[in-house]
């Protein structure tokens, strides 16, 4: 059971991440491999301004949000609109997005790599996580905060996309840009919100996975750009559901493989397990079949 | 087609005066002729992580060896006049930076020794290329096998498993019975100290170890094996993790309910555990430098480099600053500052041992090996535990 508690908020914390590159992949196209840097920065910042002095729990959360927004809506104008206006399409921009976005990445980690020497940082905060004691099963309320933060979000924003109008005008982007446009659908807004979206999503994740691992280092955000990138295969791209049966599908197999205390062999089992599922449904779990025309 | 031509000409022009340039410098005096005699200028390149996943541990090296190059030229102990000159460059936590700078570096016949890479894995894929083209390199830190090969290959730092016998002994001591072991398995100086070098220790001192968790270096959260360690409530946990990972498993054991002695490694030092606060209070781990420590050498180097840089040095200061020492000494014993005299000089050197910042200095061959010594960390500085 405890296992099973664990295994859940593992699967929050990767679902925090992932959210807002699947967000971004799934309906404005954008693969953003700077998610792990905007991720890591937005902690990093609200490390830097709590030195001095403690900063409560909220305020660093806040701080983690807005920077990371800022960062992904950066990203967008500075980096990504220029490829795509450079392209000669769609197609052509993705891969130029990719290595846009994983140039853009080593900024951020350079600056945190030389104010920390690559030693690990947390947020200096008065609040410290109390431990939760129920029916002989333990969590903490960073845990709980997580696992309530990563499923509330992940459903909520699956509904919001489902059922608003602006998440029909996203979807409708994510199937075919250049006839959303001519409906009407304005894509530079739609995608700088997006991106706003999805970067203040890796600031939140950012901070609380600082707060629940104590602290956390400059590389952290590139190990879980890798694990995010094979949820959405997994889930299905385009799919907010696929991301977090993904996320938790995951967390679920590492858990298992890490209480059958084969440790070292948790990467293995977890990209060795969505090869499969690949092989077997290539369009991942939830994601819906490209249409060609031909 | 003009304007092709002329860019041809001026590209050609060019290269032909960089071939030039470095075939004019090759011939220097730089002491490369093998022939005896220390040259007025040593040149001498480190390659070590400046930046990268363990960057601390380059930099800290390279600390130590600024000072060490400043003592050693303004003391004049290597000649009037002779001057050591060190070329830092960074690995980046890369192999293939390491491979490609070394190899730079070996094919500089003015470069008469290298100041290593840190990091064992980058270290025991260049040893056989120093190996190959005779260069005297001294490896800080890489405590890992495959490192010390032969004649050329020298380490400056005791490998934790060396000098681990004294965290055992420390806990036998206090009264331990159980311990169990938490270890990064895809580190290699870890792989072997949890595989191979605790056990047997343990075994030796009494100690049993009632479980012992293997994670990878991308592991970044242990809710699950801390849970499991803080249930069978060793006397002892020893916890061989990289830094951000043993920030993350002491705050989880605390909060799993575990609150007996933690012991980890050197990795652990210099503060690198702070960011765990509270729940780092009375953490111990054996280093082989602590400012701490109350020997001579190891207070007149604390505050030399305080002095220097404004900051008390961390144990790969202390390795970067005796392992140029040994250098100087090396060139000063054999009376030869080119490649050959260097490696008989480190050589002799390290028969006859000598008394650094880390106290009284031996040798395994080309390996060092110190005393060391159990500290306890209580949140803001390392204290003798005898």
């Amino acid at each position: 059971m405890q296992d099973l508690l664990n295994a859940a908020t593992l699967g929050s914390i990767y679902l925090l991440f992932t959210l807002g590159m699947a967000l971004a992949w799934g309906t404005i196209g954008i693969l953003n491999f700077a998610h792990g840097a905007t991720f890591m920065f937005s902690a990093f910042v609200a490390h830097v301004l709590s030195r001095e002095t403690p900063l409560p729990f909220l305020a660093a959360v806040a701080i983690s949000v807005v920077v990371g927004a800022l960062m992904s809506v950066a990203t967008q104008v500075l980096a990504f609109q220029q490829i795509i206006k450079r392209a000669k399409s769609q197609h052509h921009a993705e891969l130029r997005i990719l290595i846009g976005g994983i140039g853009v990445a080593a900024i951020p980690l350079a600056i945190a790599q030389r104010e920390t020497k690559s030693s690990p940082f947390g947020i200096n905060s008065d609040y410290t996580a109390t431990v939760f004691e129920f029916a002989g099963l333990r969590l903490s309320s960073t845990a709980l905060v997580i696992l309530i933060a990563g499923l509330g979000i992940g459903i909520g924003l699956t509904v919001w996309l489902r059922r608003s109008r602006q998440g029909l005008a996203l979807r409708a982007l994510g199937v075919d840009a250049e006839t959303s446009a001519g409906m009407g659908v304005n894509r530079q807004v739609m995608a700088i919100g997006t991106m706003a979206v999805a970067g203040a999503l890796a600031g939140l994740a950012g901070a609380l996975l600082t707060f629940h691992l104590s602290a956390i280092a400059p590389e952290t955000g590139d190990q879980l750009i890798i694990k995010a990138f094979a949820i959405v295969v997994l889930g299905g791209l385009g799919s907010m559901a696929g991301a977090v049966i993904g996320s938790y599908v995951l967390a679920g197999t590492e858990t298992l493989v890490l209480v059958a205390g084969h440790g070292t062999w948790v990467d293995a089992v977890s990209f060795g397990l969505i090869f499969l599922i690949l092989l077997v449904r290539p369009q991942g779990l939830l994601g819906r079949k490209e249409v060609r025309r031909t | 087609m003009r304007g092709t031509r002329i860019r041809r000409t001026v590209l050609a022009s060019l290269a032909a005066t960089a071939l030039l340039s470095t075939a004019a410098c090759g011939g220097s005096s730089s002491g490369s002729g093998g022939d005896g005699g220390i040259a007025d200028e040593i040149k001498v390149v480190a390659v070590r992580d400046h930046t990268g996943p363990v960057a601390y541990a380059g930099l800290g090296g390279a600390k130590g060896t600024e000072l060490a190059v400043e003592e050693i030229n303004s003391s004049g102990f290597l000649g009037d006049g002779v001057k050591l000159v060190v070329d830092e460059v960074d690995s980046a936590g890369e192999i293939e930076r390491a491979s490609s700078e070394m190899t730079k570096a070996m094919s500089d016949r003015d470069v008469v020794a290298i100041l290593g890479p840190t990091q064992g894995a980058q270290a025991a894929s260049v040893a056989p290329l120093v190996e190959r083209q005779k260069v005297p390199t001294i490896f800080t830190q890489s405590g890992s096998e495959g490192v010390v090969i032969g004649d050329w290959t020298f380490r400056a730092t005791a490998p934790m498993q060396a000098y681990y016998d004294i965290a055992m002994k420390k806990l036998a001591d206090d009264g331990v019975k159980t311990v169990s072991v938490l270890y990064n398995a895809t580190f290699a100086t870890f792989a072997e100290l949890g595989e191979d070098v605790v056990p047997e220790l343990a075994e030796e001192n009494g100690i049993e170890i009632v479980s012992s968790d293997s994670v990878q270096s991308t592991t970044q959260d242990f809710t699950g094996q801390t849970q499991s360690i803080a249930k069978s409530d060793p006397d002892a946990v020893v916890m061989l993790l990289i830094a951000p990972q043993s920030v993350t498993a002491l705050g989880q054991l605390r909060q799993a309910g575990y609150d007996k002695q933690v012991m980890a490694t050197s990795v652990q030092a210099a503060g690198n555990v702070s960011a765990a606060g509270a729940a780092a209070h009375g953490l111990m781990y054996p280093v082989d430098y602590s400012t701490a420590m109350d020997h001579p050498e190891a207070q007149a180097f604390a505050t030399a480099f305080q002095e220097k840089f404004g900051e008390e040095p961390d144990p790969y200061a202390a390795e970067g600053y005796d392992g140029t020492w040994w250098l100087a000494r090396a060139i000063k014993a054999s009376g030869d500052s080119s490649r050959e005299g260097i490696q008989e000089g480190l050589t002799q050197v390290a028969e006859e041992g000598f008394t650094g910042a880390m106290g009284d200095i031996t040798f395994e061959g080309n390996d060092m090996r110190v005393p060391g010594v159990v500290v306890q960390w209580d949140g803001t500085t390392e204290s003798l535990t005898d």
